[in-house]
């Protein structure tokens, strides 16, 4: 099972960054979404540190959508998912290795807001970086579980694309909170609470790597 | 016979119920001293919020049900009983908010049980969205079952995240449990059952409809032209 | 092998067959034949293990067996290089690491289009990387969904030795074609799906003119 999980991981990176657009309009769509908010502030006004961290969280939860959108839509162009599916293992590793490239995409990806998020929304690191770190690592895991389970959702083009938004935003809500939270912090926000809401994202994580584990096969199918 | 009997009995006893209901609100529980009639609200709030979270209890034992025997009858059974949650959901929202804005001058207060209620609407909301997409009906079947089970999943997560975020507030509803007088516990428990009896109803019915559709296409497509049945949602 | 307990399919509320049963055991290539529309794909997919059939059952009676399932589409990924396509399925599907990809390539032609992608391959030849693909896998039961359209008398040539092949190593193979002129002497067995249930099933040789040109027609 993990070789096949490394497999289709190695299949989606190289396919994502190395041909075709790669992550050019996950990333276009966060950064515009920091620049819109940073239409808010008036002159001389800085937007605080929750709802910078709320900006930064939202634009990775857009991005992770077309992420997970775009990585299931490779096996429709030649049904390469029927392919997937004859392959005698457990299919869990196409969730795991779908997953695992959504996470290596996103954290690439917030590698570009979260600068931009201080840039363009007048921030500072001035509070302790290493929560953050830490909720940062467990937000994108559990993003990626849960994203990785309802991307199969988009088979075969007829739930479209938007769908995916609407259905995976409001189930993300308790890590988007946890994530905001404690990123605020790392802004300069209120310190407190930090502990709790690593916790929630940790299980949050745990809730939704075992479901992914779970459901995935029976989403996952030859179904036209 | 049963089966004949009870959604004819269901709605009697659940309309007569709530009707009896009103007596007890208006007559016999007290009027609350501080905030007047507009406080007989929570005898309406209550049992919609609990028989909403009831409903999408209803849906995830559905979809466990489906998911393992995949059997059409437990589809349905979601389907209205997702109808019926988004329903008493957002009744329970609008509600809260007439409370709300009554008791503490605002429309809407960011307290963890409300919150929750709003973010749960949202997911059924979009669970209903899916439900009316044109898909081919077993793989919808299969897919809403998948997002039934993840849906309910996420509701303690969303309740003990709304409750961190406001820690900094006081949990408003809290005190509220214990305060009640004995008389207003007894009309809100008997508007609750009252409900009940009304949500299973309601619930009985549009499976009954669901039933009758589901019938009503295969003999079309049994009898009619063969491609007929094949596009109806 | 292989075997099918009382299958049926619907799609929606319309039937396309029932109560089909079947086995079908090694070293043998099986013609199945029928109408457009009679579900020959889908009971191929259901053997495959890919649908799931409305009721019954499909169960291999081998524990485990590699499945090399062709159909019309090609598995390919058509911006990754013929080799990196290889190589995916290779690794996906634990194959031990003796295997070389380029002599695949070879068997069925594709060594100077190795490091080209596949998007840029002609649908004949994105069946034949298809083709390579199924041969990497040394398959116990080879399930050929009209294998030949598309392809090349050469590569059809290839294919024939293929399935021949396969017999000889005791591989399950169930073919779907039109083209019983040119399949049904490689035949041991006939199939045919009509009216949503098997109208004919065992030998070639009985297999009469009529219903021949009933299922051709």
């Amino acid at each position: 099972m993990l070789r096949m999980t490394l497999a289709v991981f190695r299949k989606d990176m190289t396919l994502t960054l190395l041909r075709g657009n790669g992550l050019a309009q996950a990333l276009l769509l966060g950064l515009l979404l920091v620049f819109v908010f940073s239409l808010s502030q008036g002159i001389g006004e800085n937007l605080s540190p929750r709802n910078a961290a709320a900006v930064f969280w939202l634009s990775s939860a857009f991005c992770q959508v077309l992420i997970f959108n775009q990585l299931y839509a490779l096996e429709e162009v030649n049904n390469s998912r029927l392919g997937l599916l004859l392959v005698p293992q457990p299919l869990q590793a196409v969730w795991l290795g779908k997953a695992l490239a959504g996470f290596v995409l996103l954290l690439l990806a917030q590698c570009v807001f979260a600068p931009a998020t201080i840039v363009f929304l007048g921030q500072s690191l001035s509070g302790h970086p290493g929560p953050a770190a830490s909720i940062l690592l467990l937000t994108d895991a559990g993003m990626c579980a849960l994203g990785s389970l309802l991307g199969a959702l988009a088979q075969s083009q007829t739930a479209r694309e938007s769908l995916l938004g609407v259905v995976l935003f409001p189930l993300l809500t308790p890590l988007l909170l946890a994530g905001t939270g404690v990123c605020a912090q790392a802004l300069g926000g209120a310190s407190g609470e930090a502990d709790a809401w690593i916790g929630v994202a940790a299980a949050f994580d745990a809730i939704f790597l075992a479901a992914g584990l779970l459901l995935f096969s029976f989403l996952y199918t030859g179904d036209e | 016979m049963p089966k004949s009997f009870l959604p004819l009995v269901l709605p009697l006893l659940g309309g007569t119920a709530l009707a009896g209901c009103q007596w007890l609100i208006y007559v016999y529980a007290p009027t609350e001293a501080s905030m007047g009639l507009i406080q007989k609200i929570f005898y309406l709030h209550l049992p919609l919020a609990w028989w909403a979270l009831v409903s999408f209890f209803l849906v995830f034992l559905g979809s466990v049900v489906y998911l393992f025997r995949r059997s059409p009858g437990a589809d349905r059974l979601c389907a209205a009983a997702a109808e019926t949650g988004v329903l008493l959901s957002g009744l329970a929202l609008v509600t809260g908010m007439l409370w709300a804005r009554k008791s503490w001058g605002v429309w809407w207060t960011w307290d963890p049980r409300l919150t929750t209620t709003l973010v749960m609407w949202f997911i059924y909301a979009g669970y209903l969205i899916l439900r009316g997409l044109n898909m081919p009906p077993q793989r919808k079947s299969l897919v809403c079952a998948v997002l039934g089970v993840v849906a309910f999943l996420d509701v303690p997560l969303v309740f003990v995240s709304a409750r961190i975020w406001r820690s900094i507030h006081p949990a408003v509803f809290g005190a509220q449990g214990g305060g009640l007088e004995p008389e207003m516990r007894l009309a809100a428990m008997a508007c609750v059952i009252a409900l009940g009896f009304f949500w299973a109803a309601l619930i009985g019915l549009r499976k009954g409809q669901l039933d009758l559709r589901a019938r009503m296409d295969t003999l079309w497509a049994g009898n009619g032209p063969s491609a007929a049945g094949r596009n109806r949602p | 092998m292989l075997e099918l307990d009382c299958v049926s399919r619907f799609y929606g509320h319309n039937l396309v067959f029932k109560d089909i049963s079947c086995a079908f055991a090694g070293g043998g290539i099986t013609l199945l034949l029928g109408h457009n529309g009679a579900g020959k794909s889908t009971l191929l997919r259901i053997m495959a293990g890919l649908t799931r059939p409305s009721s019954g059952t499909a169960r291999f009676t081998a524990p485990s067996p590699k499945i090399g399932y062709l159909a019309h589409s090609t598995f390919i990924y058509p911006a990754l290089t013929a080799l990196e396509n290889l190589r995916f399925w290779h690794q996906a599907h634990c194959l031990d690491k003796s295997h070389d990809l380029f002599k695949a390539l070879e068997r069925v032609n594709l060594t100077a289009r190795a490091h080209d992608r596949a998007g840029t391959f002609s649908r004949g030849m994105a069946q034949r990387l298809n083709l390579a693909r199924i041969l990497l896998l040394e398959p116990d039961i080879l399930l050929l969904d009209e294998p030949g359209a598309g392809l090349d008398t050469a590569s059809q040539a290839l294919l024939r030795k293929e399935m021949l092949d396969a017999r000889i190593r005791g591989a399950c193979i169930i073919l779907v074609s039109h083209n019983i002129a040119h399949d049904a002497p490689l035949a041991d067995r006939i199939l045919l799906l009509e009216k949503g249930g098997l109208a004919y099933d065992g030998s070639p040789a009985f297999f009469s003119a009529p219903e021949v040109q009933a299922c051709c027609a």
